[in-house]
């Protein structure tokens, strides 16, 4: 038997806050694998998008296990955890976070800089393959704030996929966009599984399901439904 | 540069051009403030110590009668003798715009000098018989020029209109306008012209060993006044200098440390600045850490861009500032030396002098940068990304007793809070600015404490003119024919003179005058440190003042001295020490000293003027110049006690006044530092000053509220400096006292000063808020509010 590429098992997230503690997920326990387009959702204050800050190593687990690619994540030292988080995780954010004084070509090469898997002399070409494979590649000397809402996504989805990470991770992707920009997102994460890429994807979008291959509905911090999701 | 991260941190740097700009200005003012103190020692120390030395000064000088060629053979014989030279050094009156003032006329038969070498530098040197050359520091004073004539007078002889064809330096004098002295070079037989007597009386000698200590040098020195004496002349005087030692080395200490000190303190109030300035950066930059480290950026690159960025900063500030410092330096420099009575040769500022600057303008902010850098790369993701900040979670760092304050507007109230918000930031500003609050009072009080020194050294001088005679006259004529002069209020006649400690082993120590009033008199009470005073009835008592001690400690309250008096050894009773000032000075009862020094004459009159003014005092002097010569009575000079106590005040003086020059650049610092906390403070509150502008906010209230936000950084630091310049005061006054004068620590500062200080901090903040809240004014509400 296989080893899933992502898993969780009985995570529990706990935040201080001046009431006491506020628990985020409960001994949540997901698993998730490879090439596999999975859309967590739930409603404000379910506990998705922390689940998506234990995957990405962002945040660290009360308790519980959170293994991905088989590498214990909630073990790793935060040293350690930076540099397998440029390996091993692509994330894409709802506001983009795109750093400002980069152009869009070198925003995407800036993982590859900060983790040096491809050498110097090809980093700008992969950058620039990237942005074609995204149709923004005519966009590649520009500064994020001369791009549209959607051009910015698709070049953070770019930086995400810089590294070849095993697993993607989209927070809210479609969050800050129109819902025709937000349909193009979808459609292109959706290309992007056929083509053997994981992702990962945190959404409070009802008509987001259609492009996922399997929804993990989350309440109270707790997994209230895990369901395949049939395509027609 | 390939790599995009370093092409973030070039345009970051570029993007926030304002505070970059305040970041490299806050690093130039600690360089240029300490590297131009430090350029200024590099080139004076090797000014002084090269210059002095090659004036091959004197090791010794003998006062004696005439000195002929016979004598001078016999001391070069002497084995410990390299050099012996003779010179006679005459008082007298020289004529400038301001009136006659007192001239030191130095003559040689051979000005081919090497002993005290002078250096030629205008007109025809050396002077021919008739003409003068006047001593470079005494130029302006005396306003003298080549080719014009210069009025001198010896005594009650006529004045002689001498030509002046020639200025020279001699670096072994104090300077001249300092002194208020003339210096001049004669030939003997002008002197003669002048009236005065032409022989050579001054034997001056250089030792053969150079290594030889101070008692060493006494040693040869009595040698020398054994042989002397062995002639049948009489040795007056023996003068031991601190070998190596330029007459103002207790000015150059003092200036230098004092100097390197502030030196320092500019640059750590730079560091100050620059820490507070990098931390807010990284606090600006906390989302796009958290950014880069989610896709994949280690805190150790984090780190690097960051430390590099400002190891880039403080190059850039280098660049500036070295070459300004290398400027000020000199000029500071050329102006010191010109106090000292130096002439800079060469402007070329040591390499290691620049290496230091290089390496501390590089490093300063690298060193600051460290900790907040290390704060910063090491935050969480999560953290930086639900944007808490490095620098804790804003709000809470309210004090309670502010969330409490009622009675006061909103906005009024929200100024206040905001002041605290990023607490750590505000106690770097507030210290930052307190510090040269500090140094500001500080400096105030040590002028204050030196003008009260001066007042009370003169306070004990009870008197407004001093009458020298050319020779002494029996004390009751004095006073009888002073007395009659109208406008004088009162008159004593003393005698003076010039003694030296006999010790031990035989040998003398270094001359010092010797004032002598009557025992019981009027006119000068002492500010007596331990012992007592003169007293009516006193026949041998002996008071010394402080400084005389610390040259030579056998003078100790109750000890029994043998002091060389004209040549004579007699008895003295130390009986008490007093303050009178910075150099070494002794007094006695007239009528111990009178006998011995002038048969029972006196040789000068202290006068008390029942008129006010100085030129009622000048008038005064003329009119009992006038008297007493008629009444047969030849004076030598006349000088007013006011003219002593400028001479005194501008030598001290001198340090506390570059102490507020030191203040006003401590001030620019902490000015700086207040408009970057406020301009990062706008900038991190552009979010809550869209919602202020979008519930109503007026442009009135905005600027309101950012100028009260600083006035109250302003205020508080202007309450912490007041206790800060506590510590200032009394660490200025101890360095002060230990290589100048003694002066009272004022520790309660003026409140004039106080609220002097309170005007200049609140013009410091209006000033440095004034572009930040003009920004906060400018800021529209649709951008704001979409600020991320």
């Amino acid at each position: 038997m296989t080893q899933p590429l992502i898993a969780l098992r009985g995570v529990t997230k706990t935040f201080p806050i001046a009431a006491g503690e506020f628990t985020a997920l409960a001994g949540v326990t997901i698993e998730i694998e490879k090439g596999e387009f999975v859309a967590v959702v739930g409603q404000s204050g379910s506990g998705k998008s922390t689940l998506l800050g234990l995957v990405s190593g962002i945040d660290r687990p009360t308790r519980g296990e959170v293994h991905v690619g088989g590498t214990a994540v909630h073990l790793l030292r935060e040293r350690e955890m930076s540099a397998w988080r440029g390996r091993a995780v692509g994330i894409v954010f709802q506001f983009f976070q795109l750093l400002p004084t980069l152009t869009a070509a070198e925003n995407v090469m800036l993982p590859m800089d900060f983790c040096g898997i491809w050498p110097t002399r090809e980093r700008r070409d992969r950058a620039l393959s990237l942005l074609e494979r995204l149709g923004v590649a005519d966009q590649a000397d520009k500064l994020p704030a001369a791009l549209s809402g959607g051009q910015q996504q698709r070049v953070a989805v770019a930086r995400a996929l810089a590294n070849a990470p095993a697993v993607l991770l989209a927070d809210e992707p479609t969050g800050n966009l129109d819902s025709r920009t937000a349909e193009s997102m979808l459609e292109l994460l959706a290309g992007l599984v056929s083509d053997g890429q994981t992702v990962v994807m945190v959404t409070h979008e009802q008509s987001a399901r259609r492009f996922a291959s399997r929804t993990v509905t989350l309440a109270d911090g707790r997994v209230v439904s895990a369901e395949q999701v049939a395509h027609a | 540069m390939r790599s995009p991260r370093w092409r973030k941190v070039v345009r970051d740097v570029w993007l926030h051009k304002a505070r970059t700009l305040l970041v490299v200005l806050a690093i130039c003012v600690g360089i240029i403030g300490s590297g131009a103190v430090l350029n200024k020692w590099a080139l004076l120390r090797r000014v002084t110590h090269g210059e002095f030395s090659a004036s091959n000064p004197a090791s010794a000088t003998l006062r004696t009668d005439s000195i002929d060629a016979t004598l001078l053979h016999r001391v070069r014989a002497l084995p410990a003798i390299r050099r012996a030279e003779a010179r006679r050094t005459v008082t007298a009156s020289a004529r400038t715009e301001a009136g006659w003032r007192t001239a030191l006329l130095f003559a040689t038969e051979d000005f081919a000098k090497e002993i005290g070498v002078l250096k030629p530098e205008h007109g025809a040197w050396p002077p021919a018989d008739g003409a003068i050359v006047v001593e470079a520091s005494s130029v302006e004073f005396s306003g003298a020029s080549i080719g014009q004539p210069l009025e001198i007078q010896v005594g009650d002889a006529a004045p002689v209109a001498l030509t002046t064809t020639g200025i020279a330096r001699d670096v072994g004098l104090a300077p001249g306008w300092m002194e208020h002295v003339v210096y001049a070079f004669v030939t003997p037989a002008t002197l003669a012209r002048l009236g005065s007597s032409a022989s050579l009386n001054e034997l001056q000698i250089v030792v053969r060993d150079p290594a030889l200590d101070r008692e060493a040098v006494r040693r040869v020195a009595n040698e020398v006044r054994v042989l002397v004496e062995d002639t049948g002349r009489r040795v007056s005087d023996v003068d031991v200098p601190v070998p190596g030692r330029h007459i103002h080395t207790a000015q150059i200490d003092s200036l230098l440390m004092t100097q390197g000190a502030f030196g320092l303190l500019a640059m750590l109030m730079s560091g100050l600045l620059v820490l507070n300035l990098i931390s807010a950066m990284l606090t600006g930059q906390v989302r796009e850490i958290g950014i880069m480290k989610a896709i994949g950026a280690r805190g150790g690159q984090i780190a690097r861009m960051y430390l590099g960025l400002a190891l880039g900063l403080g190059l850039v500030a280098c660049a500036i500032a070295i070459p300004a410092a290398a400027v000020l330096g000199r000029l500071y420099a050329q102006f010191s030396a010109d106090m000292l009575n130096f002439d800079i040769t060469g402007f070329t500022i040591p390499f290691w002098a620049f290496g230091i600057q290089l390496a501390v303008g590089a490093l300063l902010p690298v060193l600051a940068a460290a900790v907040p850098v290390r704060r910063g790369s090491r935050i969480s993701v999560g953290d930086a990304l639900r944007d808490f900040g490095i620098l804790g979670r804003g709000d809470n760092a309210t004090p309670t007793l502010l969330r409490r304050v009622g009675g006061v507007t909103r906005p009024l109230l929200l100024s206040l809070r905001n002041a605290f918000r990023r607490r750590q930031r505000m106690a770097l500003t507030l210290v930052t600015l307190a510090m040269g609050g500090a140094v500001y009072l500080g400096a105030l009080n040590l002028k204050a404490a030196i003008v009260a020194s001066v007042d009370l050294l003169f306070g004990t001088q009870r008197f407004d003119i001093g009458i020298r005679f050319a020779k002494p006259y029996h004390p009751d004529s004095i006073e009888a024919a002073v007395s009659r002069v109208a406008g004088v209020a009162r008159v004593e006649a003393w005698s003076s003179g010039r003694a030296a400690l006999r010790r031990a082993d035989g040998s003398v120590g270094n001359a010092f005058p010797l004032t002598a009033p009557p025992a019981d008199t009027r006119m000068l009470s002492f500010d007596v440190v331990s012992g007592r005073g003169l007293q009516a009835g006193d026949a041998n008592a002996l008071v010394v003042n402080r400084r005389l001690i610390e040259d030579d400690s056998s003078f100790v309250v109750g000890r029994e001295v043998t002091l060389v008096i004209a040549g004579r050894p007699t008895p003295w009773i130390v009986v008490g020490v007093a303050e009178t000032g910075p150099s070494a000075a002794a007094y006695v009862p007239r009528d111990a000293l009178a006998p011995i020094v002038s048969n029972g004459g006196a040789s000068l009159a202290v006068v008390a003027s029942a008129l006010a003014g100085p030129a009622s005092h000048l008038d005064l002097v003329q009119r009992i110049r006038s008297d007493l010569t008629d009444a047969g009575i030849e004076v030598g000079s006349g000088q007013l006690l006011a003219q002593q106590r400028r001479v005194v005040e501008d030598h001290l003086l001198l340090v506390a006044g570059f102490l507020g020059v030191m203040a006003q650049l401590m001030i620019v610092v902490g000015g700086l530092g207040l408009a970057s906390t406020m301009s990062l403070g706008v900038l991190e509150r552009t979010r809550e000053i869209g919602v202020l502008r979008a519930i109503g906010a007026r442009h009135r209230s905005i600027l309101t509220m950012v100028q009260v936000e600083g006035l109250v950084i302003a205020v508080l630091s202007w309450l912490v400096a007041i206790p800060l310049s506590l510590v200032m005061s009394v660490a200025l006054g101890d360095a002060f006292g230990r290589v100048m004068l003694k002066v009272p620590v004022i520790l309660v500062p003026e409140a004039g000063a106080v609220l002097r200080w309170l005007a200049v901090v609140v013009v410091v903040s209006i000033a440095a808020c004034a572009w930040p809240a003009y920004r906060a004014m400018r800021v529209s509400t649709r951008t704001a509010l979409s600020y991320e």
